[in-house]
């Protein structure tokens, strides 16, 4: 497991993990407007598998957060506003929650669903 | 009422409403708290209903639905923001309702119109927030039913409506924490309440009575929503004589941060984020008496809360997989990919040696799960998944037909064992069809195939089922079905080498040269027979 990036503190180091954070972000997306399912490609799938959500990669760089982030998004909906209400709302509950920087948070919209419920 | 009677109508109910908006939007920017502070919800959905305002002011008049789909269309590309967004199905909602009126606009219809709506808004979110524009609008809607059934003019209902919206808003604090705990209201919800406001004043006539009495704006509580470094969230007020402000602040600076010190020389209060809340405590017994102390370790608050998001549910699967599957290294894959979402239970087996519906049965019969789906991953295994399905009487089981082991692991990306069989089965259906797949095995004699002569021994690729390379060097005939895989563009390709390993090392090069866009997957797989199988998606 990669380790997270520390936060220094009287105590010593506080790490948080890839994982930790793409937890928080798949909460996150599931309450946003929207949002109405997540994807993942076989690679995402298989990381999901090792403990992450799928539709997740959160990059690291130096204390810096990266997130991708694959959405299925209810068709007749402004996609672009959609996306940029997700990518909003993961920035700032993963700074919020971890104290870490998010550097970027890329909304891959994969999907649309049509049809109702 | 004429086409012209209709728009000028609509022009009117418009404009009353963005008026209204208008008129609170700087009250309700400062509201917004949730889902980010960042400020806008007042501006966004002024934004939004400006662009519906614009599009009817250019309008043609026209039938009652093409208006309809003109202003949803302009709420829709105009949206600003989440709650733009929601607004803009609410608009759909209403939209779509009143498009198919024939006569005016009486209490059952506006009723069904504000059903509409609420049902457009919650379809668009997978995990509804209470507490929310969502819950507002939801009540307005159960109001409207309610009071539709007495005969009364629209007007009266609306500013009914009104009124019980502006309760609905009063009571969001206590649905949603983040907004109990900032002192606010929620800011999409009061917008909303606003824009019905205008409405319910352009149809009575009269202005229908302001918003209910200033809710506070953010107070120091709202810091909270933010990320401290210190530990300890500790407030508490001195009280004395000749108090100095400035000073105590300077002192306290040193300490922590998201600092506020408010209050007269004869008593101050102290807000301080801090690792030593003691020093911070000493600082105010130097110069008075302290007392209301409180102090709160922030981030146990938010360790409580990241522990609730890691905790996996352990509950039944309501749907579990079959899945027939030859080679160790696929087997793992497909567990791997199936368990944390689900169940399934894997049976060898594939071109040559097909399992009989016996073992079928006695896999799905196993399974831990309420529902089954089946995923043959090969033609010759369909029939027999179609016996064992048909044998199943107390499960209901699904067929996914699919015909090879990487469109098997496509589709299982779309499981969800939480989901029944069928809604499962139409998913994954549709996640396998879009994968194209090839395999690349040895001829076990002179063929010709397509238009290929292939001897004995040599390598035969197919894509898609179809013989379309052959020839002695492993790397060409691959080369040669990845081509074909890839006359659509696609994003991934999985590679699952078998029990005899092919030579891979110049294909990847090869591949990585000539798309370089491609991300390519190596997986061992160990089916026999077949060297290598691919899935493009």
């Amino acid at each position: 497991m990669e380790a997270g990036q520390a936060l220094s503190s009287r105590l010593g180091r506080i790490t948080i993990s890839s994982e930790a954070i793409a937890q928080i972000v798949a909460e996150t997306a599931a309450e946003c407007y929207g949002v109405v399912g997540m994807k993942g490609s076989l690679r995402g799938q298989l990381a999901r598998a090792r403990g992450r959500p799928r539709g997740i990669e959160i990059g690291r760089d130096g204390g810096e957060v990266t997130v991708d982030l694959h959405v299925v998004v209810e068709y007749g909906l402004n996609l672009a506003e959609v996306a940029s209400s997700v990518s909003n709302r993961v920035a700032y509950e993963v700074e919020r929650l971890t104290g870490l920087s998010v550097r970027a948070v890329e909304v891959h919209v994969d999907d649309v669903r049509t049809g109702g419920k | 009422m004429s086409a012209e009677g209709d728009l000028e109508l609509v022009r009117g109910l418009v404009g009353a409403a963005l008026a209204s908006l208008e008129a609170s939007r700087s009250r309700i920017d400062d509201l917004n708290v949730y889902p980010v502070p960042d400020g806008d919800t007042g501006t966004n959905l002024t934004l939004t209903v400006r662009a519906v305002a614009e599009t009817v002011a250019s309008a043609e008049a026209g039938d009652r639905p093409a208006l309809a789909h003109a202003v949803a269309r302009s709420a829709l590309m105009g949206a600003r923001g989440n709650s733009g967004v929601i607004l803009s199905q609410i608009v759909r909602g209403v939209a779509d309702v009143l498009a198919e009126a024939t006569n005016g606009i009486g209490p059952p219809l506006a009723a069904r119109a504000l059903r509409g709506a609420s049902d457009a808004a919650y379809r668009a979110v997978r995990r509804p927030v209470e507490g929310t524009m969502l819950s507002v609008i939801r009540e307005l809607a159960e109001e409207a039913e309610r009071r539709a059934v007495e005969p009364q003019p629209l007007g009266d209902l609306l500013v009914e409506l009104v009124r019980h919206g502006d309760e609905a808003v009063a009571r969001t604090p206590e649905q949603l924490d983040v907004l109990r705990e900032a002192g606010v209201v929620d800011a999409g919800g009061a917008g909303l309440v606003e824009l019905l406001r205008g409405l319910a004043g352009a149809v009575t006539g009269e202005a229908v009575s302001a918003a209910p009495a200033a809710v506070a704006s953010p107070g120091p509580d709202a810091i909270h929503l933010e990320q401290s470094r210190y530990r300890y969230c500790t407030v508490f007020v001195v009280e004395g004589d000749a108090l100095d402000r400035d000073e105590l602040e300077a002192q306290l600076d040193a300490f922590g941060d998201s600092l506020v010190v408010v209050g007269d020389e004869a008593a101050l209060k102290v807000h301080v984020h801090t690792d030593d809340p003691g020093v911070a405590l000493s600082l105010g017994t130097a110069v008075g008496t302290i007392e209301g102390v409180e102090i709160a370790n922030m981030h146990e608050q938010q360790e409580q809360r990241k522990r609730r998001l890691s905790l996996v549910p352990s509950t039944r699967a309501k749907s579990g997989v079959v899945a027939v599957v030859a080679g160790e290294g696929n087997r793992r894959l497909f567990e791997t990919l199936a368990e944390p979402v689900g169940t399934i239970r894997v049976v060898a087996g594939g071109q040559i040696a097909n399992p009989s519906t016996a073992e079928l049965v006695a896999a799905l019969e196993a399974l831990e799960a309420d529902e089954a789906i089946i995923l043959p991953n090969n033609p010759n295994v369909r029939l027999a998944a179609e016996h064992a399905a048909e044998q199943l009487e107390w499960r209901p089981a699904e067929i996914v037909p699919t015909e090879s082991i990487p469109a098997g692991l496509a589709a299982l990306v779309a499981y969800d064992g939480t989901r029944g069989a069928a809604e499962n089965a139409a998913e994954m259906a549709g996640a396998a069809a879009a994968v194209a797949t090839g395999e690349v095995t040895r001829a076990s004699r002179d063929v010709e195939l397509n238009g290929l002569a292939i001897r004995s021994g040599d390598w035969l690729g197919l894509a898609d089922g179809e013989a379309v390379a052959g020839g002695d060097d492993f790397a060409d005939v691959t080369f040669g079905v990845v081509t074909r895989l890839l006359v659509q563009p696609r994003a991934l390709l999985t590679l699952l080498t078998g029990a005899e390993p092919p030579p891979l090392d110049g294909l990847l090069e090869r591949l990585a040269a000539a798309y370089p866009e491609l991300e390519v997957e190596v997986h061992e797989g160990g089916q026999p027979h077949y060297p290598l199988l691919l899935g493009a998606e």
